[in-house]
Parts: structure tokens; sequence; C-alpha cells
């Protein structure tokens, strides 16, 4: 069941048009992944989504109700992170979520046990009567977190939720992202950290405006790049350029390069191939001590897609 | 618009402006000024007894009060003469707590949140302007009593008649709360042009100086005090300014204003 479904979405500011043609799905209980460079328009698909802003063309529905005639129910269904935590400084951590979550409709004795429980899950109990102006900006992301969440929505959006925090915070708001999946919530996810990015979704979009690639983590490793196959070779009786030169010829092989001692192969389909081309090494006389794939890593996918993308704009601007 | 969600607006306001001691300061200065300037003029004639050369044109406007003795009409026409003055606190304080609201909302960043949520803009800003409202008119009413009280301890109980006198009751349940709406929808007006509380708060004169202006005119008109008719009269024209300034605020406070040029 699709929780999320977006469909052409564009948003124009004057001039400048922040989202084109965006398109995505996210199903119930999966965490899905914006990642894009700052001015993607990661905040303002979010805000989109949580029926904050108008798009300028393109339908969404969240959770079967549709962007714009049912904005207010959507504002009531979804817990949104924004991109700054945006506290009341002259309130404590308590009076600060109280607000919220009587704005969200909570009352008496369920208000107080959900502030309670998420002051305790984002581990600030402590502190809870504490002002917020006072706290760190860990404490003041987490206070943030424990306000998207109070009123469980069905829908998280969550922008930059790790931004600018220590290690140890990041690594605990990141269990809490892992957890909520695991309860069943759709996440959407706006992030520039690529680690963050693959840890914990299940799909994720490259956004530069519009989607520039969708898929798996695993799937988008292998967007673009291909997948290349290192064999590593424990002398023997044939030179590695030698086998190099008998591999080239296998119809199954694309390319192939060789070092001192190894080999890497470019394959048509690397988990088909791999054990034909072993034997066919062998049977060459060489000593193969082990056989790796090389995957592109996120990174590199991700630099590749929003790096071309780049290009291609300045060269839209010098031939403007 | 919910009354709900506008009360619990309106208890987060409340609860930050309490914890403002500096905001709560500029709330009561002006007030306890504005009483206490007429009060110890009406101590001082009280102690002191009137050389009527010395009165000049004020003896003129004593004719406002034909029944009463020189000394008394003195200080009936200083009494109430000086409460024009009390229309400024609605006047000056709310613009002060809503743009010091909306501006420091704005830099806190904390506008996005609370839009997120089921809240109407509309009832968001009703919230805020009855916070930033009830201070001054709180402030205006106490100080207003407060005042008839302790000038007629000092002078004379006649002077209750002049203070609590029917078109000033009626200033005090309308003018003073139409005023206070005016000062708050200009001050989030304003606020939401420009990132300074203070420049926020200097566009709270085009509300003080007609005030002032209206004081001072009525002093050199040697009039003592409103009339029911000029009451009414500024009760409309400020609903009037209210309207225009709703219109604007409609306009400048939509949710993706907000967001797009204040969040």
């Amino acid at each position: 069941m699709l929780v999320i479904s977006v469909h052409g979405l564009e948003r124009r500011f004057r001039t400048v048009t922040a989202v084109y043609d965006l398109s995505f799905n996210v199903p119930a209980g999966a965490v899905y992944g914006l990642l894009g460079p700052n001015g993607a328009g990661k905040t303002t698909t979010i805000r989109m989504l949580a029926g904050l802003i108008a798009p300028t063309a393109g339908t969404a529905e969240i959770a079967g109700h549709p962007l714009g005639p049912d904005n207010a129910a959507i504002r009531a269904m979804t817990g949104i992170l924004t991109e700054s935590p945006g506290l009341h400084d002259r309130l404590t951590a308590r009076q600060n979520l109280a607000y919220y979550g009587r704005l969200y409709g909570l009352t008496d004795g369920p208000l107080r046990e959900a502030v309670d429980r998420y002051l305790d899950i984002v581990g600030l109990t402590e502190a809870a009567d504490r002002r917020v102006g006072g706290f760190s900006k860990g404490m003041r992301q987490r206070v943030a977190v424990a306000r998207a969440l109070l009123h469980e929505p069905r829908v998280i959006y969550l922008d930059e939720p790790t931004s600018g925090l220590d290690p140890e915070a990041a690594k605990s708001i990141r269990a809490l992202i892992a957890s909520l999946r695991e309860e069943g919530r759709s996440i959407l996810l706006c992030t520039h950290n690529l680690d963050e990015a693959e840890r914990l979704c299940d799909q994720i979009g490259i956004l530069n405006g519009h989607l520039l690639a969708e898929g798996s983590p695993a799937e988008l490793r292998r967007h673009g790049r291909p997948t290349t196959t290192r064999i590593e070779l424990d002398g023997g009786p044939v030179d590695p350029a030698a086998l190099a030169a008998t591999v080239r010829a296998l119809p199954f092989v694309t390319a192939v390069t060789s070092g001192a001692a190894d080999l890497t192969v470019e394959l048509a389909e690397p988990r088909q191939d791999t054990p034909d081309l072993v034997r066919e090494l062998i049977q060459q006389g060489a000593r193969v001590v082990a056989v790796s794939e090389n995957v592109a890593s996120l990174e590199q996918v991700y630099l590749d897609l929003v790096g071309e993308r780049a290009d291609r704009d300045a060269e839209g601007v010098h031939a403007a | 618009m919910r009354p709900d969600l506008v009360w619990i607006v309106f208890g987060k306001e409340w609860r930050e402006i309490a914890s403002n001691r500096l905001l709560l300061g500029a709330v009561a200065a002006p007030a306890i000024i504005f009483a206490a300037i007429p009060t110890a003029i009406v101590a001082f004639i009280q102690v002191n007894d009137i050389d009527m050369a010395q009165l000049g044109q004020i003896e003129l406007m004593l004719a406002a009060f034909p029944d009463l003795p020189v000394k008394l009409a003195a200080q009936g026409f200083i009494v109430t003469n000086f409460m024009a003055y009390f229309l400024l606190i609605p006047a000056m304080v709310p613009i002060a707590i809503a743009s010091q609201s909306v501006i420091g909302e704005r830099q806190a960043r904390s506008l996005e949140p609370q839009l997120a949520t089921p809240i109407e803009v509309s009832e968001l800003l009703a919230g805020k302007t009855i916070a930033a409202a009830l201070p001054a008119i709180l402030a205006t009413w106490v100080v207003w009593v407060g005042y008839g009280l302790i000038n007629a301890a000092i002078a004379d109980p006649r002077l209750l008649r002049m203070v609590f006198s029917p078109q000033w009751i009626v200033a005090m349940a309308s003018l003073v709360p139409l005023i206070c709406v005016l000062s708050v929808l200009l001050g989030v007006i304003v606020s939401s042009r420009v990132g300074d509380p203070r420049t926020a708060q200097q566009f709270g004169a085009f509300v003080v100086l007609p005030i002032i202006a209206i004081a001072v005119a009525q002093f050199l008109g040697g009039q003592a005090t409103f009339t029911m008719q000029q009451v009414l009269t500024a009760d409309l024209i400020t609903i009037g300014l209210i309207g225009g300034l709703l219109v604007i605020g409609s306009w400048a406070f939509n949710r993706e204003e907000i967001l797009t040029r204040l969040g």
C-alpha cells in the first residue's frame, strides 16, 4: 500500500523553479531518502507534501488524502522535523512539547503520557523542565524530533535530522528512525549524508530539482558505473598480461585491465559470469587466491549524477 | 475559527510574555508614568493654595466645572484632561509585544513547525493578538481604576464621577481594546517586513502620534475631557482602520508568505 504518492510535482518561486517533474512513491513502513545538494528542492518538497505550500503543478496523495483540498487532514496525520528545530526558547522542553501536543489535539492524560514518553525516548527526561534556550544544538534537535512524533503520525518528514549533531547524538537519532520504520511508520528523509541514507533508507531518490535517479541503495550503487570483478593471483606459470589477453576474448567479458598480480574484469552479468571466468583462468594455469566484486559506492554514484547535472547546468549557462 | 486552538496559542504566548521581565516592565512603566504625573499635580494643588493670577489659560477651562470650587475644578480639569494619555498605553504596548513575538518567532524559525500543525493562520494570529493586547488592556483598566480612587482620596470623592464618567466607561470598554487590536495588527504587518523589533516599534508612531495630537488639541481647545460623541466617533474610525489593516494583514500573513518570506 502506498502512503505517499507523488506525480509530476512542481514548485516555482517567481522566476526560480525549485522542483519540477517530481514523481515517486513511498509504501507503508518504508523509509524513502531524498538525497541532494543544498538548493536541490528537498525542503520545498517536504513543505509541499506537508500541506504547507502549494505545488504550482502536479498532484500528490498522502495516505489517500489529496494534497490541496485535504491539507488540514494531512497536517494532522503527519509529523515534520523542520530543517531548523524552531523551538520556543523561553519555554521548557516539556512546555514546548505540551504546546505542540495540544495543537495536534492531545489533552490531559494522553498528552502528559505522550510528552513523558517522548522525553524519555529522546533522553531528555532529566532536562525536561529546563528552558530550551539553554540547550545544546543536539538537545534542541532531540526536542524537535520528539515534537514531530508526539501525536504518533503515520507519515513522518525528517529534514536533515542529524545535521550538525555530534556522532553520538546522530547515532541515537538514526536508531530512533530505524525503530520508527520497524513500527510501520512511513518516513521521508531528506539528507545529504550519504552514509545515513544508505543505512536507513529502503529507497533513495537523488534530487536536484527533479529526480536524477531512484532505487534501493544497492540498485543505485550499480547505476552508471559498471560493476567490476577483481581476481587476485598468486604467481603461477602464466603472466597476468597474457591471462588478460585470453580473458578479453571471452564473449561475456567487456573490458580487462591487468596489474602486477591481479586482473580487473568488467562482465556483462557479473553474478552469472564470474564462475565461468574463474574456471577459464584456472584452465589457463592461473592460481586464483581471491575474487571480489567492486561495486561503486553510493557517494561515487551521487557525485557522478549531481556533478553531471552541474556540468550540464554550467554548459547551459555558458550557452546562454 | 476554533476557540480551543486560539486559547492554546494564547496560553503559550502568555507564558512567554510572563517570563520576559523586560517586556513586563515595558508594559507597566508607561501606565504608571501616565497616571503618576497628573496625580502628582493634583497632590501639589491639594497642599498648596491656588494663586488665581498664575492660572492663566487654565482659568478659562475651569468653566467646564461651574459647580465646583476653583481648587477642585483645577484638579478636576487636570485629572480628566490627562486621561487622554491613557489611550497611549493600548497604542504603545501591544505593538511592542506583537513585534517582539513575530520577529522573535522569525528569528527562532518557530513559525514553520506551528504552521505544520492543524492550526489555521487566522487562529495563530488571533491567539497572538489576544496575548499582545490583553496586558495593555489590563494595565490600562487597572491604572484607570487606581487613578480614580487615588485622586479621589487625595482631593475629593467628587473626582470619582469625572474619572468614571459614562464616556470614559465606554472608552475603556470599547476604544481601548480597539486601539490594542489596531496596534497589534500594525505590529504584525510591520514585523513581517522588517527584521528588528525596534524598527517595528517605530511604526507605533502611526497610532501614538494621532492620540498625542488629540490630547494636545483637547488641552489647547480648553476641553476637559472627551464627549460621548467623540468617543463613539473614535470607535468608528478605529474600526475602519482595523478593517483596512486586516485586508493588508491577510495578504501579508498567509501560510505561504510566512514560510517563503518569513519562515
